[in-house]
């Protein structure tokens, strides 16, 4: 009995959705923007963010007259940043005739769905997944307003190079692959600068006893350490060299950038150099749609806003541009043309990634806030 | 002194610090094993709920304004000890008594369910994250050339040594001595005959979770302190290399377990100095296989030894 209710139930509601699918895609004077990300789950507060910035985008637009006189429609979809769920996510914005996408986060999440849209020539643009592989399939409407994890180590190391001008310089990573890509690509390009790196080293994640790396770096006189990895394990090193009296700068990713990290520091996380996407809020040219956001209650700071709102920019100048919502001409134009948007001027190379995305350097202090170095 | 060598004295402390916690935590593991010939694999979860009872206690003794350095230091271990040793009991009662008698291979598939049960329920009630374990005990002494290599031997670390030895020497002279010692002795020889005897096992058997949980407990503290944060995964490493240091030493051996660990915590010390961090497991899990080829009994372990 309850599982024929329950069936019924489902059945009704699956109507109910498809009868709504049916009367706006009767309705020719819109188009139709798929947002597709984490509403639920672990991530979900990064999620917020992608939302945020998209629905603002959509409004504003709208505001202004919508695109080629239609008004944009956001389909929002929860994958969870679960795979499996994206691929659903991602057949499900395809049924309901969504021809461009802002989505998804995870980049475990994005490159599954990213095959789907591939395949049904939707345009995709990610504006959090940093996964290199996701661009590097030959797809020609996958796109990102992020950077790549791979862009990271040769910036942290040419401003190691240039403005530090460390005489000894360690490289310690956590060998799992975020950590190990970032420090290899740091040691490389230190080399090529001409910086001495003397002990290139690898740990084990969730490690606690870091006693003889620390005495192993002051042995070797260390001056400078660039760690590749996450904020527990640096976090126990910053506190342990100083509880040990190694004089060493520190410098890390993006994944050491958050305030985590002065809970098991403390006063050792001050003066930590990090690599981070820079705050697009403090951009001078963003300062009237910060305050849209305040007035709206929402919060710009986020690091995965501003991204999402250049992704409807993009998306909406495309359209303009090409002068139709079909998206395989719309691709086209955001292949060949400059953009300029909410992270700044945007210009795309062929494998859909940024010819220019800045990560930038900023010193970390102990009381979780960072101020910006170059 | 020449730098080499205080390098090298550095390492040795280093290690010994580390190699005396794993002591503390191996002598739950032997002890259980010398009497009930079981390995208790959450042992390393019991270690850990140690840890986050003394910081939590921390942190409430500073929310009431209590700061009295030795006050709260003892404070925290007491109730450490007392509420691992609850947990240590609990475990013994529930999960591996109603199995004792019946095949040795349940209760051993019971202590992994122990051992993720705990985990998870550590993890539903204090989250994921890292959480940073204040350094009450600061300071150190320093020796060498300030301008090359500087040695370093904190108040921490002679701290670790002082309650680790005062521990080890507590339970030799608890084991030979005492009555409920000489009952556990007993136990550990002959179960069935402690039993005709007039020994009442069970409590002997409970005895031993609940000291082998308190020593879990204080090598908890220490370490969390020591290294700086604690997280729901900090027994699982622990546990297993405890684990190894009691089977290096002799399980079923206390000073076996003794010596384990700190075998244990030098040889990786030594690793990560002469070789590589990146070898430090290999290295030591390296130890335990060739220790189980060619000394299957252990450093200190004679198959007809006395087994607590």
């Amino acid at each position: 009995m309850k599982g024929k209710y329950g069936k019924l139930i489902a059945g009704l509601a699956a109507s109910v959705v498809l009868a709504g699918a049916a009367t706006t895609a009767s309705a020719e004077d819109t188009i139709k923007i798929g947002i597709a990300g984490p509403m639920t789950g672990p991530v979900a507060q990064y999620g917020d963010m992608q939302f945020t910035g998209t629905r603002m985008a959509i409004k504003q637009i709208n505001a202004h007259g919508g695109v080629m006189g239609k008004k944009l429609v956001a389909v929002e979809e929860d994958d969870a940043c679960d795979p499996k769920q994206a691929v659903n996510v991602a057949n499900d914005l395809v049924n309901k005739g969504v021809k461009f996408v802002v989505g998804h986060l995870c980049s475990s999440s994005t490159q599954p769905a990213s095959d789907v849209y591939a395949d049904e020539g939707v345009v995709m643009i990610t504006p959090a997944s940093t996964n290199p592989t996701i661009t590097q399939r030959g797809y020609d409407n996958i796109f990102r307003t992020i950077g790549l994890d791979s862009m990271q180590g040769p910036i942290a190391a040419n401003f190691i190079a240039d403005k530090i001008k460390p005489k000894r310089v360690a490289v310690v990573q956590d060998k799992q692959q975020y950590g190990e890509g970032i420090a290899s690509a740091v040691k490389k390009t230190l080399e090529k600068d001409g910086v001495n790196v003397v002990m290139y080293e690898g740990i084990n994640a969730g490690q606690k006893d870091f006693s003889s790396l620390i005495t192993k770096l002051k042995q070797a006189k260390v001056d400078f350490v660039y760690y590749g990895g996450y904020h527990p394990e640096l976090g126990l090193i910053l506190r342990q060299a100083k509880e040990k009296g190694l004089k060493a700068h520190f410098m890390g990713p993006e994944g050491v950038g958050n305030k985590d990290i002065n809970t098991i520091a403390g006063d050792a996380a001050e003066g930590m150099y990090v690599t981070l996407p820079p705050s697009f809020d403090t951009l001078p040219k963003n300062a009237g749609l910060v305050k849209a956001f305040k007035a709206a209650k929402e919060d710009p700071t986020g690091p995965f806003v501003m991204t999402s709102y250049a992704a409807v920019q993009l998306i909406a100048e495309g359209i303009e541009k090409a002068k139709s919502t079909d998206p395989v001409k719309v691709a086209k134009v955001l292949h060949a043309g400059t953009f300029d948007t909410a992270i700044g001027d945007v210009s795309f190379n062929k494998e859909g990634d940024l010819k220019k995305f800045n990560f930038v350097v900023y010193k970390w202090h102990s009381d979780g806030t960072k101020t910006r170095v170059e | 002194m020449h730098e080499q060598m205080l390098y090298f004295l550095q390492q040795l402390l280093n290690g010994l610090t580390v190699g005396s916690a794993y002591a503390l935590i191996a002598i739950g593991y032997t002890m259980v094993y010398g009497i009930i010939g079981m390995i208790n694999f959450a042992h390393g979860e019991i270690y850990m709920i140690g840890a986050y009872i003394a910081l939590i206690t921390i942190t409430g003794l500073a929310t009431l304004n209590i700061t009295f350095l030795p006050v709260v230091l003892v404070i925290a271990l007491v109730l450490a000890m007392i509420v691992s040793s609850a947990f240590g009991w609990s475990m013994e009662r529930v999960a591996y008594r109603p199995l004792r008698g019946g095949n040795r291979l349940n209760p051993l598939i019971s202590a992994i369910g122990v051992s993720y049960f705990l985990k998870n329920y550590v993890l539903l009630a204090q989250g994921s994250r890292d959480i940073g374990f204040p350094l009450l005990i600061k300071g150190s002494w320093t020796f060498g050339d300030p301008n090359g290599f500087e040695a370093n031997f904190s108040y921490m670390q002679l701290t670790i040594f002082i309650v680790t030895i005062v521990c080890m020497v507590a339970l030799t002279l608890f084991i030979s001595k005492s009555r409920l010692g000489r009952a556990c002795r007993a136990v550990a020889q002959d179960l069935k005959m402690a039993n005709l005897l007039g020994i009442d096992t069970h409590k002997i058997i409970a005895a031993t979770f609940v000291i082998g949980s308190a020593l879990a407990a204080v090598a908890g503290m220490l370490l969390g302190m020591y290294y700086g944060s604690i997280d729901p995964e900090f027994g699982f490493i622990a546990g297993l290399k405890a684990f190894t240091a009691a089977v290096l030493g002799g399980i079923g051996s206390i000073p076996g377990a003794m010596l384990g660990g700190i075998v244990l915590g030098v040889a990786e010390s030594f690793t990560s100095a002469y070789l590589s961090t990146d070898y430090k497991d290999v290295v030591s899990f390296l130890l335990l296989i060739l220790i189980l080829l060619f000394r299957p009994s252990g450093l200190l372990g004679k198959p007809e030894v006395e087994k607590i």
